[in-house]
């Protein structure tokens, strides 16, 4: 993943409102707890700066987050993001201000390699240690502290369920940029003479890659002005009844643009199977390789190949 | 609205220019099919690059023209089916096999010339 | 005329000039949807096709086009209603080939093979209307 850069086509991952209130639902966050974490509110702000440093005192002691250490200018800032993300988080709003505020921290972390997956660890430290602050100034209410702190753990959970969306938002979109990459390199139109193409078609070929492919071809077409396409299948995993339609329907589109489609590496088992499908083939221009297909295309197009008897000769 | 058919040599050339209501297509069935006869064409080409969308009227329509006018003695060819339309006409389940089709109106001009049979995609 | 409201763009059709207004406007919408290339075409055919099928059995009706968000998904919906003379028969005619008026038969099947959704309710005497979705793919 590291090897391609895919930043030009990322697009920033957003949380809607609707996806916010959900987490809310999840985690039980109703307006009883708003009062609560207001009453946390003083005893966190007292000791915000220490909080924080020890946050990444924590991560100080992991091996995996030291790419983090290494970079001071990004270390104050991230500490100062987690620093102002600790006093939103008793701050009582929860809105998609508060989760910017994590997206941009958690696009610190990945702009220095940090594996995401420490923050969990650091995050739970983090709450116990909250936790232990709170109850320590319960006073004669313990009870009570102990309501409050709850609260505030809410909030806890409902953070860790937002990095989860962004992370699974995050990974969805690599994964279909880098699918996008693989079809566009999959289905290369080549044009190798005035007039003819070829495609050679490798992988599998589902329905999607098929209108892809289609939709590239009939383009090509229209831009080389082309009169003959060589389309190569040797490559093709495993040709079905679904895929055989496919082809068909390729080669009826670019007929309908005046161009004539020859099929060539169609194997002798690929056309039993299809005969007994019932596929019918009758419509398809087939040649045994691919060689005896660009022939028979050159051929259609009027050219003629011939080998001169001595090219030294020729040349000299 | 009518289609303009113009005269060039021995072929007829309609351009569709726009949209087309089914009336439009019926029109430019009926001019074609009357002017091949009076003008001694031998050849007809149908410019459908403008066309927003083949349906099955449009297509049934143009089959229709190539039939009526191979009856009167002339060769229609359909030119510049543009990519997305083509895509779309295959998804519906149309085809024009039995009719000629051409990138544009040169290839037009010279399918005529070499008096192709209909069947690009055939032998 | 098409008329725009909070509930999509209705389009009248009665006559063949209507089928026109309704692919182009369906195109038009499928545009600011997001939709490229030729799924703009995909969508304007189908369109055309099931609107001719009201001028064709019905004479009138109407078209509704909407944008459609589901499951965090974007696409267009396009309802066909009219209250014509109803199919007899749904399963029949959505078989390719079938036809009872001047037509190639592909009308429906054909409209559904372009489509991602597409569900027809038919009453005969009442009318029919098909819904069809096609969804933006991400």
């Amino acid at each position: 993943m590291a090897d391609l850069d895919f930043s030009a086509h990322r697009q920033a991952v957003h949380l809607t409102d609707e996806d916010i209130a959900r987490h809310k639902r999840f985690v039980g966050l109703e307006a009883a707890d708003l009062p609560r974490i207001a009453a946390v509110r003083p005893i966190v702000m007292e000791r915000v700066d220490e909080l924080t440093t020890m946050f990444f005192d924590f991560l100080r002691g992991l091996d995996v987050a030291t790419p983090l250490f290494r970079r001071g200018d990004l270390l104050d800032e991230a500490k100062r993001m987690k620093r102002e993300h600790l006093i939103a988080m008793v701050g009582g709003v929860y809105d998609r201000a508060y989760v910017e505020l994590q997206l941009e921290l958690g696009l610190l972390y990945s702009k220095v390699g940090l594996d995401t997956r420490v923050f969990p660890g650091a995050f739970y430290h983090l709450m116990n240690t909250v936790g232990a602050i709170v109850m320590a100034n319960a006073g004669d209410d313990p009870q009570k502290a102990f309501q409050n702190f709850m609260a505030v753990k809410k909030i806890g959970f409902l953070d860790i369920g937002l990095m989860i969306d962004i992370m699974a938002a995050e990974r969805e979109q690599t994964i279909s940029i880098q699918q996008e990459a693989i079809r566009e390199l999959s289905t290369p139109v080549l044009q190798i003479r005035d007039g003819l193409l070829i495609l050679p078609i490798i992988g599998t070929l589902d329905s999607f890659r098929a209108k892809q492919l289609t939709d590239s071809l009939l383009r090509a077409i229209r831009a080389n002005r082309a009169k003959m396409v060589v389309m190569d299948i040797t490559g093709v995993a495993a040709v079905d009844s679904r895929v055989a339609n496919h082809l068909i329907q390729t080669v009826a589109a670019s007929r309908l643009m005046g161009a004539t489609v020859i099929v060539t590496g169609l194997s002798g088992d690929v056309a039993q199977a299809l005969v007994s499908l019932g596929v019918d083939l009758g419509t398809l221009n087939t040649v045994g390789d691919l060689q005896g297909g660009l022939e028979l295309a050159e051929r259609r197009l009027g050219y003629r190949i011939a080998r001169q008897a001595d090219s030294s000769l020729e040349t000299a | 609205m009518g289609i303009p058919i113009l005269k060039l040599g021995h072929v007829l050339i309609a351009s569709i220019q726009d949209a087309l209501t089914d009336n439009d297509l019926i029109q430019l069935r009926d001019d074609l099919s009357s002017q091949v006869g009076w003008s001694r064409a031998t050849g007809v080409i149908i410019d459908v690059s403008a066309l927003d969308v083949m349906d099955s009227f449009a297509t049934r329509t143009l089959r229709g023209i190539a039939d009526i006018t191979k009856l009167r003695g002339a060769k229609t060819v359909i030119v510049g089916i543009q990519p997305d339309v083509a895509f779309a006409m295959i998804q519906l389940g149309l085809d024009l096999d039995g009719v000629t089709t051409g990138l544009d109106l040169d290839e037009g001009l010279a399918a005529i010339g070499r008096g192709d049979r209909g069947d690009a995609g055939h032998g | 005329m098409p008329v725009m409201g909070d509930d999509g763009i209705t389009v009248t059709i009665a006559n063949e000039s209507d089928i026109v207004t309704a692919r182009q406007m369906g195109r038009a919408l499928s545009e600011q949807v997001g939709f490229q290339g030729s799924d703009l075409t995909i969508i304007a055919t189908a369109i055309s096709e099931i609107a001719r099928n009201i001028v064709t059995y019905a004479q009138r009706g109407e078209i509704v086009l909407r944008p459609v968000t589901a499951n965090s998904r974007r696409g267009v919906v396009v309802v066909a209603r009219d209250d014509g003379p109803g199919i007899p028969d749904i399963a029949r005619a959505m078989q390719d080939g079938y036809s009872t008026g001047k037509t190639l038969g592909l009308g429906l099947p054909g409209a559904r093979r372009l489509m991602d959704e597409f569900e027809i309710q038919s009453e005969v005497g009442v009318g029919t209307i098909v819904t069809m979705r096609k969804w933006l793919r991400r």
